[in-house]
């Protein structure tokens, strides 16, 4: 079974050859910009200046926290919710579980206004949000509420597959092993859709981390407050060195994002991958 | 609650359109077989047996525990039954090794009587040094003895076994089916068996029933059921290769026997079979179905003579067909009968299709399967 992994293949025919060729634009394509930022970033004597800059540290610092505040509750709800999907054959549940993907074809300013008609000062319940002395736009927890709507749907997407990827009859087994249900969810299933729940994780935090429009809309840019690493990058660009900071903030956010996805994807390996 | 007792119960369980109605009573160190064709509901039953699907009412008994009952809504779930369910394809944990599959259920796994038990079934099971292997590193054999070590680790009341040998081959099967009937021996716990394999009805059943359609057809020992099936279903399900409606010519008293014929186009084709014991007797004119095993069957090159048995057939070999152990030779009589011979007895005389061939049974070896009145006939 090792000895069939290891061999190295490549199909033949016009299949083998097209692939290669789209593969080569493809990554030449992704590669390229990269590249030419990172080069650019390194080049210019304001680099470190820029990095360590009261700008980049305080837009960095609140997308970080943000985003983190973001996925925790995304994972508190979301998991739950993922595994209600992935079993219940409910048609309630069949009518929803169609509803949790809109996000992810809304366009972020589109979900950034809708935002601010639901929960801003003039929205349909800001008024009662104001009443218990709750303000939500233009603050910091407008920006975790930007970030949840458009990442939420790549965590309860990935783990809902992840739940239908273990069958059933394991978490059978386990309580005729004289498991409860919930030590039984702990003990297997979790653990079985722990690398598709782990990929959820990293593309619905990429996503939040990366937010722009829907934080623009609803939250507004005010540093400190509401200004993530992707809102200081465009007040960068606005300014008169503007290119310079720019690049270096894009950089910073660049290596913090593929060292997090690295992690993530090294955590979702396991010895029985693929053999559910 | 003493350790001893057996199971009991009925179900009614609705699984989407089917329906199926069910009842059990086993004692400690007996084995139930469920026999049926598959989608006839004999998971359901063990499933709804287990608490993991909740029937539309009955009442069960486990270990002399009551578990459920629609009438007082007692429902005692899944994980507190004490039952062990064995599946078809085992369902070893991907991620836990084979030590940590065995000792999952027990409640100190990682103590000193957990890892004495685990030892104890590593031995049983003759699954010494395989410990730290996953499930995907061993043989279909050895997940089928780590399933089995995993259910009863937990010293459950009652065993539910679905197909446990279905994922192997013949001899692995028969080795494996030893080494369970030394098992529950061992552990005399009541065991429930879905199966649609006769050979391992008859060698793990201390009872038979057959269901087909959420139904219990037939009930009994597996010798009455399997061997001689008093109804034409049953005699379909367990495999009963020759079945023939025919008419009662004639009814020798003295002799225990009575003369059938063939109906319609096989009107020249008559049988000698024992005359039906209880009542309703059957009378002359009336239609039986009479069931002929093929290995039952003797094959004669030539016409037997000075022989006792009451049948002498002659026909045309149509067709020979393996079938393990040996070869089904389809003799065209007027009708087809199918006769089971081993492959040396094949190759000796030299039988092949087209050539005149004798066969041969005694009258006892034909069992009425169903019998009516002449008057009801169709």
């Amino acid at each position: 079974m090792l000895d069939r992994q290891r061999q190295l293949r490549w199909p033949s025919g016009p299949g083998g050859a097209l692939g290669g060729i789209a593969g080569v634009l493809y990554i030449a394509f992704i590669g390229l910009p990269i590249i030419a930022l990172l080069a650019r970033a390194a080049e210019q004597d304001s680099f470190w200046g820029a990095v360590t800059g009261e700008l980049a540290l305080t837009a960095l610092q609140l997308s970080l926290v943000t985003s983190v505040i973001s996925i925790a509750v995304v994972i508190a709800a979301g998991t739950p919710f993922a595994y209600l999907l992935a079993r219940s054959n409910h048609w309630l549940a069949r009518a929803v579980d169609g509803m949790v993907e809109l996000p992810i074809v809304l366009p972020p300013v589109v979900a950034g206004v809708a935002m601010l008609m639901a929960f801003g000062r003039g929205g349909l319940i800001g008024g009662l949000l104001d009443d218990a002395g709750v303000d939500i736009s233009f603050t910091t927890t407008a920006v975790v509420f930007a970030q949840i709507f458009v990442a939420a749907p790549f965590y309860i997407r990935a783990a809902k597959l992840g739940f239908q990827s273990v069958a059933r009859d394991y978490e059978d087994i386990s309580q005729t092993l004289g498991i409860s249900p919930l030590a039984t969810f702990r003990r297997i299933t979790l653990p079985l859709a722990a690398p598709a729940i782990i990929t959820g994780l990293g593309l619905s935090w990429a996503r939040a981390i990366a937010e722009f429009g829907a934080t623009m809309m609803f939250a507004g840019n005010l540093m400190g407050e509401t200004q993530t690493m992707p809102l200081a990058i465009m007040t960068a660009m606005e300014t008169s060195r503007g290119l310079d900071s720019a690049l270096a903030l894009s950089a910073l956010l660049l290596a913090v994002s593929v060292v997090a996805l690295a992690v993530l994807t090294l955590a979702s390996r396991r010895r029985w991958s693929g053999r559910l | 609650m003493t350790a001893d007792a057996g199971s009991r119960g009925w179900l009614r369980c609705r699984v989407g359109d089917f329906e199926m109605r069910f009842d059990w009573d086993v004692e400690p160190g007996r084995t139930l077989v469920l026999f049926g064709p598959s989608g006839s509901g004999k998971t359901t039953a063990l499933r709804g047996i287990a608490g993991l699907l909740r029937p539309v009412g009955g009442r069960a008994e486990i270990g002399g525990q009551l578990v459920y009952d629609s009438t007082t809504r007692i429902w005692i779930p899944a994980h507190r039954r004490k039952v062990g369910y064995l599946t078809q394809q085992y369902h070893l944990f991907p991620h836990l090794n084979l030590a940590r599959n065995i000792s999952y259920g027990l409640e100190q796994s990682n103590g000193d009587a957990g890892q004495h038990r685990v030892a104890e079934l590593l031995d049983t099971f003759q699954l010494r040094g395989l410990e730290k292997r996953y499930p995907w590193e061993l043989s279909g054999g050895q997940q089928q003895r780590v399933a089995l070590a995993r259910a009863i680790a937990t010293q459950p009341r009652l065993l539910l076994l679905d197909e446990p040998f279905s994922a192997l081959d013949g001899g692995l099967r028969r080795t494996l089916r030893q080494e369970l009937r030394a098992t529950l021996e061992r552990n005399p716990v009541p065991v429930l068996l879905v199966t649609h394999d006769r050979e391992e009805a008859l060698a793990l059943g201390d009872e038979v029933q057959v269901i087909e359609n959420g139904e219990t057809i037939a009930r009994g020992t597996p010798v009455e059921v399997l061997g001689q099936p008093g109804q034409v279903a049953v005699a379909r399900l367990v495999g009963v290769e020759n079945l023939f409606r025919m008419r009662v010519v004639s009814r020798h008293t003295k002799d225990g026997t009575m003369l059938l014929s063939g109906e319609g186009d096989e009107t020249g084709f008559s049988l000698e079979v024992p005359l039906d014991g209880g009542p309703p007797a059957t009378s002359e004119q009336d239609r039986v179905t009479v069931g002929i095993r093929a290995s039952d069957i003797i094959l004669s090159l030539l016409e037997p003579a000075g022989s006792s048995a009451r049948n002498r057939i002659p026909g045309i070999v149509a067709r020979v067909e393996p079938r393990a152990p040996g070869f089904t030779v389809e003799l065209d009589c007027g009708v087809p009968l199918h006769c089971q011979v081993t492959g040396a007895a094949l190759e000796e005389m030299g039988i092949r299709p087209g050539q005149q061939l004798w066969a041969v049974f005694k009258a006892s070896s034909c069992f009425l399967v169903e019998s009516r009145a002449g008057d009801r006939q169709r």
